[in-house]
């Protein structure tokens, strides 16, 4: 009596999980979002006494961040390279900076468009992000101390600010 | 083949993903349980492993900044980990804040190199 009761039990149970187990819902919702992604963080390469710079026959590298977006033309990146250090020992001189923000690699053809269409002024560069997909920007950056004066020996950093921004 | 190439290269990047992700792109001010004060919840979702910190704000359509309110305006966020933020806003100020925006800082390190500093700023919708 007791085995037939647990069998039934068993029988009952097992019969629920798989009737529960049939209809799984998955939903999905594709959204107009902005990833900022840091793909690469610089290093400052020393080529002589005065300068630092990001460009690899410096010794440097590149930083790149990388934007992707769900859906075109719903935002605009704008970057703005460093136009002084986060960290630096004492600078008694100016630092002259130069700075180019490119496209370095898309997932669209198209988006190589990007580098003729951007608006640059002083260290901000702006680029509508016109088709949807992935896009890495590559920063390069110089910074030139005084009139060929050494820089002095310490820990120099820059930070590079790359927004997304509703568009 | 076009799809397949983008797969790779987001596979290959996905290895070394330190992306920030604010949502929604287009958030809505609703009236909140304080009279003349508006709400609306934004989400932050922290794949910067570097990241612990983000800093939110508001902003006017030409860049001034909007008195808001919220828990923190610098919170800890951990690496993978999902937040809400609450954003409350006068009603007063309602037609003027036009962006709302989150940053990362930085904490201070040893090291020569430049770093990324990322900021995403969603539109308010009226």
């Amino acid at each position: 009596m007791f085995n037939k009761t647990l069998i039934s039990c068993v029988a009952l149970a097992s019969f629920c999980f798989s009737a529960m187990a049939e209809e799984i819902p998955v939903t999905g919702n594709v959204a107009s979002k902005c990833v900022v992604t840091q793909d690469t963080a610089g290093v400052f390469g020393n080529p002589d006494a005065s300068t630092l710079s990001t460009r690899p026959q410096d010794g440097g590298i590149h930083p790149v961040v990388r934007y992707d977006v769900v859906q075109a033309s719903y935002y605009m990146a704008r970057i703005t390279a460093p136009d002084s250090f986060s960290e630096s020992p004492n600078l008694t001189d100016t630092v002259i900076w130069n700075n180019i923000v490119s496209v370095d690699q898309v997932s669209d053809a198209t988006m190589s468009a990007y580098d003729t269409n951007k608006v640059a002024y002083e260290n901000i560069t702006e680029i509508d992000l016109t088709v949807a997909g992935s896009t890495w920007f590559k920063i390069q950056s110089t910074a030139d101390y005084g009139y060929d004066k050494a820089l002095p020996g310490g820990t120099y950093q820059a930070t590079v600010t790359a927004e997304c921004i509703a568009i | 083949m076009r799809y397949i190439m983008l797969l790779i290269m987001l596979g290959i990047c996905g290895q070394t993903a330190f992306a920030h992700e604010f949502l929604p792109t287009y958030p809505r001010l609703q009236l909140s349980y304080v009279p003349g004060v508006l709400h609306t919840e934004m989400e932050l979702f922290n794949k910067r492993e570097d990241i612990q910190y983000y800093e939110f704000s508001v902003w006017t359509e030409d860049w001034k900044r909007v008195p808001f309110a919220t828990t923190d305006k610098i919170q800890q966020i951990g690496y993978l980990e999902k937040k809400r933020i609450d954003i409350y806003i006068r009603e007063k100020d309602k037609h003027r804040a036009v962006y709302i925006c989150s940053k990362s800082k930085r904490l201070k390190a040893d090291e020569t190199r430049t770093t990324i500093a990322s900021r995403i700023c969603s539109k308010i919708k009226d």
